[in-house]
């Protein structure tokens, strides 16, 4: 697939980095030289240097044979100018990065359309779905449902206390055949198990059940569910914003910000919500905020080294969830590690999106869920498919993969080594960063 | 924290490129077992341990198959010397056998496109199969061998293998055609190819037979001046030979992403390019220079002396490639210094031509004329501009660099020769001639048509200083410094 990504910035580069290892043909535009000598030395890749508003860049990037035009620089205007050209010129999808909600309104969908604009990426209103979700389960740090929660894939962190902990893998699902272990995340590293791995204190497992199986996870992982009310946000950002309109009644959220100006303005777009003026990073400022009765706490700064370091000391103060929002992509898995409950990261969200959109150009049954380094998709089976012909102990599927469950007839089940597919089921993919297009391929 | 550098991945590419080799030697034995001649058995015994020698390395199974700067240098480095290090084989065994200096210094002539010989009977004596194997070589050293297998092998299709193309492929940026490195070195070895064959066509329906058109044809393509003649070019006696070769000596000197243009017709880009105007204007000024040098001397005979031999002879220099125009040794004095002046310049950067190349030199002359004028004007913002784009001071600071590593290598390797007793004005051509990859010279210091009389320790100077030139100073210096092992 041809795809070209007007924009190197810090999503624009990471998609360029996980697409070109995904073997597409890339092209990145933008007028920074630097920044592109730097993606075009390390990665398999090709740059244009221009404006990605220009008509000449444009044409040099050949955006009229794209497949697929993805507009991400900071500037939402920007984006969409750019493609507005390119689908002038050409170019099959254009998908433009956007920071308003009033574009992603149903109802503008068709001067979106008029405009050249396939389809948009709102990272902000992605990070607060994302947050409202770990809110409602509050003991996962990744919540992914497929076809209105049949199967749920789950991302937890086990300590001592868990009864999982020290268990193999095949004593587990000797016990109970409910669960599939999918992946383990250990020391930085993601592995798909085997059945003689065991799993550790300190481990991050991705678990996929059923439904009605999941709940039993929460004991099984040493957790206890708990109702989030009170919510504490350091930083009035965009997201912070998003996520007190969609909260509604939900959740009661206090937002703390040091700038008096973005203070001033919360109180029209947050009607519901708290204000406070004061430095979150100051503990007496958290005490005033009310962090004792505080269910959650959610760190929202542009800073991810304030949020990673406020989180931590707003959990000493005893809240029973922390987010925090990690922009670079290094420090997560410290973030995880130094024990804050979920992570938010717009670039990994915006790269979740743009997957979806490769493997389902319709996008609408499609979901995808990138982590730092791997990938979870829903595929459909296709008639004929690869993946059709033997069951699936018999198909020597590569190490970077693995099938975890599958919906047949509207109904939810998990994949074991006797499950056969057919034609029109969608199956749960959990694979390892670079081998999704491995994966499609079975599929099709 | 620093990786070590995944030598295991290493021994198992250069394996996988090692059995690429072998089935290379496959088209000398079979032409051998078609003439006839004895040679095809230690060609194919070569083949044979060839092969081998690469399974077992392929063998290796590496812990990760992570490639990184580091790696891309030091493979790009290896396989070069592990090919000439199996390509020298049937050298020191055929029927025509001579020694391990030698053979290695023959082999890396070959792959180097450097042309130049140090055996001491003609290329006739030799067989049918050790001719094809030497064309060969230069072919395939010529658009390079890292080149091919980026083409061909898609586990090299990630990060590391940018590193290779950018280590092998001449010039100080690289073009990328298509957006995917096995696209691009598919292009441009695809164009090669389809070039190589309209060559051979055009030149078999000449005077030649189908393999001596082969030979030329490889021997022209690389620019590495390969011929399957005692008398080289001129044994033919034919115009119509000088012309083909001189038209396609002039595209091997090309940069090739510019020939991809012209296919994909874009024309007007090509024209536009500061670059190939300023090599085609190049060898335009050198002939007339050329010419009017010969007409002031006044021994011109023919029409024919004046136009075709000394444009063919400059193309022929100006790309590297070192065939040599009949007659062109009593020549005078000055042409020869302008032979010199067109050995160091070389062709296009992105060709298969030798030399420092003509980029680096337009570098040069702008970031001089710079400097000269930033004596009058002190607070003048000046910056070197090509083709009205400025270029990043730290690239222009490489191309300096890159000139004086060139000049200092060639003033060693002088040196060094001269250490081992060979006269000053050879020492320092051969070592010049072999870093520009040209290989001319030898008959015009006055040391005989060939190398032969170069010591064995000499050849090994010389071998280097080809690598070098070929993968031009950096890939091979790097490897000295310690930052690199470190």
């Amino acid at each position: 697939m041809r795809i070209v990504i007007a924009g190197s910035g810090e999503v624009g580069t990471h998609l360029a980095k996980l697409l070109s290892y995904e073997e597409q043909d890339i092209i990145v535009i933008d007028d920074n030289a630097e920044r592109l000598d730097m993606l075009d030395s390390s990665y398999n890749l090709m740059t244009v240097k221009g404006s990605p508003t220009s008509f000449f860049a444009q044409k040099d990037a050949r955006a009229g044979h794209a497949d697929l035009f993805i507009a991400v620089t900071p500037h939402e205007s920007t984006n969409l100018v750019a493609c507005s050209i390119a689908k002038s010129l050409g170019a099959k999808m254009t998908v433009a990065r956007v920071s308003h909600y009033g574009f992603m309104d149903p109802a503008n969908k068709d001067a979106m359309k008029r405009m050249g604009v396939d389809r948009l990426i709102y990272p902000e209103y992605l990070a607060a779905k994302e947050i409202i979700t770990s809110l409602k389960h509050s003991w996962v740090r990744n919540w992914f449902e497929l076809h209105e929660g049949q199967i749920i894939l789950v991302g937890v962190r086990i300590r001592e206390n868990a009864p999982l902990a020290g268990m193999q893998l095949k004593e587990f699902a000797s016990t109970t055949g409910n669960f599939h272990v999918s992946a383990i995340r250990r020391n930085h590293e993601t592995i798909i198990p085997r059945g003689d791995d065991r799993m550790l204190a300190g481990d991050v497992l991705y678990i996929t059940a059923t439904r009605d199986h999941v709940d039993d996870l929460i004991t099984l992982c040493g957790k206890v569910k708990r109702r989030i009310k009170k919510v504490l946000i350091m930083g009035g950002s965009k997201i912070a914003i998003r996520m007190t309109d969609m909260a509604g009644d939900r959740f009661h959220c206090t937002i703390i910000d040091n700038s008096r100006e973005v203070c001033a303005a919360l109180p029209e777009k947050c009607p519901d919500a708290d204000i406070i003026h004061g430095d979150a990073r100051d503990p007496e400022v958290l005490l005033e905020a009310g962090i004792d009765e505080c269910d959650a706490f959610i760190a929202l700064s542009p800073s991810s080294e304030s949020n990673i370091l406020t989180t931590l000391s707003a959990k000493e103060h005893g809240v029973k969830k922390s987010i925090a929002e990690v922009e670079d992509i290094q420090f997560i898995q410290q973030a995880e590690e130094l024990g804050i409950g979920t992570v938010i990261n717009k670039k990994l969200l915006a790269t979740s999106s743009i997957f979806q959109l490769l493997l389902d150009a319709d996008a609408s049954t499609s979901k995808c869920l990138a982590l730092t380094d791997a990938e979870v998709a829903e595929l459909e089976v296709r008639p004929g498919a690869k993946i059709t012909r033997a069951a699936v102990k018999d198909l020597h599927l590569d190490r970077n993969m693995t099938l975890a469950a599958l919906i047949r007839d509207n109904k939810g089940m998990l994949v074991t080594g006797g499950t056969r597919f057919e034609p029109g089921d969608k199956v749960l993919v959990f694979c390892l960063t670079g081998a999704l297009h491995k994966v499609e391929r079975l599929f099709t | 924290m620093r990786k070590k550098i995944n030598f295991r991945m290493l021994l198992r590419i250069i394996g996988g490129l090692t059995m690429l080799e072998a089935m290379f030697m496959i088209v000398p034995v079979i032409t051998a077992l078609i003439y006839g001649e004895s040679d095809w058995e230690i060609l194919a015994a070569t083949a044979a341990i060839t092969a081998c020698a690469g399974f077992g390395l392929w063998k290796v199974r590496p812990r990760s198959t992570f490639m990184g700067k580091r790696e891309g240098f030091l493979l790009t480095a290896s396989v070069w010397i592990v090919f000439s290090l199996f390509g020298m084989i049937p050298f020191m065994f055929c029927a025509t056998p001579v020694g391990l200096s030698s053979a290695f210094f023959e082999a890396m002539s070959a792959f180097t496109t450097t042309g130049a010989t140090t055996l001491a009977f003609p290329v006739s004596s030799m067989s049918h199969g050790m001719v094809i194997w030497q064309a060969l070589m230069q072919w395939l050293g010529g658009m390079g061998i890292i080149l091919f297998t980026l083409a061909i092998i898609p586990a090299l299709n990630t990060a590391g293998g940018m590193q290779m193309f950018n280590a092998e492929v001449t010039g100080i940026t690289h073009d990328k055609l298509r957006p995917r490195i096995s696209q691009t070195a598919m292009a441009l070895w695809g164009l090669y190819i389809a070039l190589t064959f309209i060559m051979m066509v055009l030149l078999w329906m000449g005077p030649m037979d189908l393999f001596d058109s082969i030979c030329h044809a490889f021997g022209t393509l690389s620019t590495g001046g390969f011929s399957s003649r005692a008398g080289s070019i001129g044994e033919f006696q034919s115009d119509y030979v000088l012309v083909v070769t001189g038209i396609f000596m002039l595209l091997g000197g090309m940069n090739f992403a510019m020939i991809y243009k012209v296919v994909l017709g874009r024309w007007r880009q090509v024209k536009a390019d500061e670059i190939v105007r300023i090599y085609l204007g190049a060898i335009l000024v050198f002939s007339l220079m050329f010419i009017v040098a010969r007409i002031i001397k006044g021994d011109i005979s023919s029409w024919r002396e004046l136009s075709l031999l000394p444009v063919f002879q400059v193309i022929s220099t100006i790309t590297s490639t070192g065939y040599i125009a009949p007659g062109f040794t009593m020549w005078e004095p000055f042409v020869l210094a302008l032979t010199f002046m067109m050995m160091f310049s070389g062709g296009c950067a992105g060709s298969t031509s030798g030399g420092a190349k003509i980029d680096r030199l337009l570098y040069l002359k702008r970031y001089l004329s710079n400097a000269l004028k930033q004596c009058i004007h002190p607070n003048a913002i000046l910056s070197v501009k090509v083709n009205g784009a400025i270029v990043n001071q730290g690239l222009v600071n490489k191309v300096v660099a890159f000139l004086c590593l060139f000049i200092l290598l060639i003033v060693g390797g002088g040196t060094a020769m001269s250490f081992l007793g060979l006269p000053p004005v050879d020492s320092f051509f051969s070592s010049f001639s072999c870093i520009c990859n040209t290989g001319i010279g030898a008959s015009l210091t006055g040391y005989g048509e060939d190398f032969t009389i170069v010591p064995d320790a000499a050849k090994w100077i010389l071998s280097f200083l080809m690598l070098t030139g070929r993968l031009e100073v950096f890939t091979i210096l790097l490897l000295f410094t310690r930052p690199f092992w470190k």
